[in-house]
């Protein structure tokens, strides 16, 4: 950019950088946009510069407060820096990713491997014991029920069929070749269905110590009768993806293996964070991409819960369905009124209980019945709290 | 990518106050949007709760540039066959039978006259230049984005058996979303993106004068103040532009037939939620939401 406007555009650069190190993610084609546009027609003020900048570079609502922020540093207060934001800094927040750099959330302190205990958790590992005889027949119906009630989507790719849709020209063109240029007879091509991924979080936190190893053998039951479709992992104060573990045909010798894989079983609780986690890495996201999102957990989060709720929903924007089983659901008193069971209740789409494998059996029966309900609608199965007073 | 994109080089003024006549009440951030979509020839990404105008963008702004409107709804299961273009197979059939039975070439099968056209390549083969509108793009699976990047990124298609086509004229593209999932970050960073928000107070007033004529000034407020405060509520679904206009002209409607006005209100209130848990929630409500209304 020429002469006059150098400073001005050295002042833009650094504020590109800044979104970036925002974590506000700025793909090269939209600064672009952004600079073609200042220099066709210079903002006559710093409101319209904000909109050019927001319109051109912002990819998600998501993202906005953090933009705002590094916005109003840079063209608001003359490039000091501003006042912090107070404490209870609410509206959306950014994105997992983009979490900024005020407050690094607890797992950024974590090394890459995950092994190594934050000051939050407890280094637990645990021996999860036999299944004993008188779950196998449960198991077995689990095996043999989830193939059927798993979603599915029409491939993307057509292939021969009797009574597809459409016409398959080549291949009855080909076939026509073998009598002197004559249809004989016509070839389809159909879209068969392409089963959807499951995704299975497990909590294995020290509130859920009596059913951990029960849940664990519902997610290898799962993982069992659909193995290349299946992910699963669990949370406690870290994520662990267990679904390798877990894959072994024996659900005892399985379970030992995630004992030894999964370091935080039966310590504290940071499902937002872990949550999070998952959620910061492109490729698990891939994961939760249009899959049936299930997760067991009781929602007992220490602390502020507006992490683990923003995680919620955006979880929930990335699945096909997400599904929540919680073992405090399966008891008759049961209400999602605790602060962050109350605020994500509306992002579900159902909320059952499961403590133990046959209520499990019970809780996967009903989800083809989920399937079809429109989503988001956990909510009216369960009494609404009263809103001016949610605890 | 030419800047020379836009069809009508409307100034800002100018694009506001085209959309103002044709009704549609913009914020500053949308007529930005707008104004930068075209001028940059850049699909425009909006994204808003259900009812806050995203679908009506592109219809006003066919009407102000004078442009075909094309509509892609989207819906689970679109395929490229009825989003872009797909071969003809039972015309191609006959055409081997013609030319069979008069003893000619066949020649060649994948042509342009053997193409349907779905909307995309309409779009792209418009040659004064057309409104796209791909309509609630989160209802269609997310493997179906891969099939717009192509047309978003450069307006061209690639048809395998013919080769690439470009747009001689960019189109105006306008994707819409209700959030109900996420989209690819490979579909964002090719569009422009703008969130509509609801509208504050006044620019409902004014979409309410325009849309109601007949209903008083002092009862528009005290109806928007009340709409404003029942979305404050939470519901499962919180009522749009669309709602607000209803429950005016329904309410208006019984005041016409003599009932008073906070009572036309409570009665008409179907017009505003269509929920049966809401309308419990709004009724609890009642007397602090609609109170002096």
């Amino acid at each position: 950019m020429p002469g006059p406007v150098g400073l001005a555009a050295g002042h833009l650069w650094a504020f590109l950088a800044a979104l970036r190190g925002a974590g506000v993610a700025t793909a090269p084609p939209k600064q672009a946009d952004l600079l073609r546009v200042i220099a066709s027609s210079p903002p006559p003020g710093p409101t319209k510069l904000y909109w050019y900048a927001r319109i051109t570079l912002l990819q998600d609502i998501g993202d906005l407060p953090a933009f705002d922020r590094v916005f109003d540093t840079w063209f608001r207060y003359g490039g000091q820096e501003p006042v912090p934001p107070a404490a209870g800094d609410d509206g959306e927040a950014p994105s997992p990713n983009g979490a900024g750099q005020d407050d690094p959330p607890a797992l950024d302190a974590l090394p890459g491997d995950g092994v190594e205990a934050s000051a939050l958790s407890t280094y637990g590992r645990r021996e999860f014991g036999p299944a004993g005889d008188e779950r196998r027949p449960v198991m077995a119906a689990l095996r043999a029920t989830w193939p059927a009630v798993l979603p599915a989507t029409p491939s993307r790719r057509r292939r021969p069929s009797r009574s597809g849709d459409r016409l398959d020209i080549r291949h009855a063109w080909r076939r026509a070749h073998r009598h002197d240029g004559e249809f004989i007879e016509l070839r389809r091509l159909a879209r068969p269905a392409r089963p959807r991924r499951l995704l299975i979080m497990v909590d294995v936190s020290g509130s859920l110590r009596l059913h951990t190893p029960d849940l664990l053998r519902l997610a290898h039951t799962a993982l069992r009768a659909a193995p290349a479709r299946t992910e699963v992992f669990t949370f406690g104060t870290r994520l662990t993806r267990i679904t390798a573990a877990l894959a072994h045909p024996h659900a005892d010798r399985a379970l030992r293996a995630v004992s030894g894989q999964v370091t935080d079983a039966d310590g504290g609780t940071a499902i937002g964070t872990a949550l999070a986690h998952f959620l910061a890495n492109p490729r698990f996201v891939a994961l939760a991409r249009g899959a049936l999102v299930i997760v067991l957990s009781d929602g007992l989060e220490r602390g502020d819960c507006a992490p683990m709720v923003r995680a919620t929903a955006r979880l929930a924007r990335l699945s096909h369905r997400l599904v929540w089983w919680s073992p405090l659901a399966c008891s008759p008193g049961y209400r999602p009124v605790t602060r962050a069971m109350a605020a994500q209740l509306p992002l579900l789409d159902h909320l059952g209980g499961v403590r133990d494998l046959p209520t499990g059996l019970t809780e996967v029966r009903r989800l083809p019945a989920v399937l079809t309900a429109p989503r988001h609608t956990a909510a009216r199965r369960w009494p609404t709290p009263d809103p001016r007073d949610p605890q | 990518m030419t800047p020379d994109g836009p069809p009508v080089p409307l100034s800002e003024h100018e694009l506001a106050a085209a959309l103002e006549r044709e009704g549609y009440f913009a914020d500053e951030g949308l007529c930005t949007a707008v104004h930068l979509a075209l001028r940059l020839s850049r699909p425009l990404l909006l994204e808003g709760e259900p009812g806050v105008g995203k679908t009506e963008v592109a219809a006003v702004l066919s009407r102000v540039t004078g442009l075909d409107l094309i509509r892609l709804q989207c819906f689970e299961g679109l395929d490229s066959g009825q989003a872009l273009y797909e071969w003809d197979y039972p015309k191609q059939l006959l055409q081997v039978r013609v030319a069979e039975s008069r003893g000619q070439d066949v020649g060649e099968l994948y042509r342009e006259e053997f193409l349907l056209r779905r909307p995309l390549l309409r779009a792209v083969q418009d040659e004064r230049g057309v409104v796209l509108l791909i309509d609630e793009i989160d209802r269609a699976d997310s493997e179906f984005e891969a099939f717009l990047l192509e047309f978003l990124g450069d307006f061209q298609i690639t048809i395998p058996e013919l080769g690439t086509i470009r747009a001689r004229t960019p189109p105006i593209v306008v994707l819409t979303s209700n959030r109900t999932r996420e989209l690819h970050d490979a579909l964002k960073r090719r569009c422009l993106y703008h969130w509509i928000a609801f509208p504050e107070a006044g620019r409902e007033r004014a979409i309410l004068r325009a849309a109601v004529p007949g209903l008083e000034e002092r009862a528009a407020e005290g109806l928007v103040r009340s709409v404003q405060r029942v979305r404050g509520l939470p519901l499962l679904k919180r009522p749009g532009i669309a709602e607000t206009v209803e429950w005016a002209r329904g309410a208006l409607a019984l005041t016409d037939g003599g009932s008073p006005w906070p009572t036309a209100l409570r009665r008409a209130l179907g017009l505003l939620i269509k929920d049966e848990e809401d309308t419990r929630l709004v009724l609890t409500h009642a007397p602090e939401l609609f109170d002096n209304a």
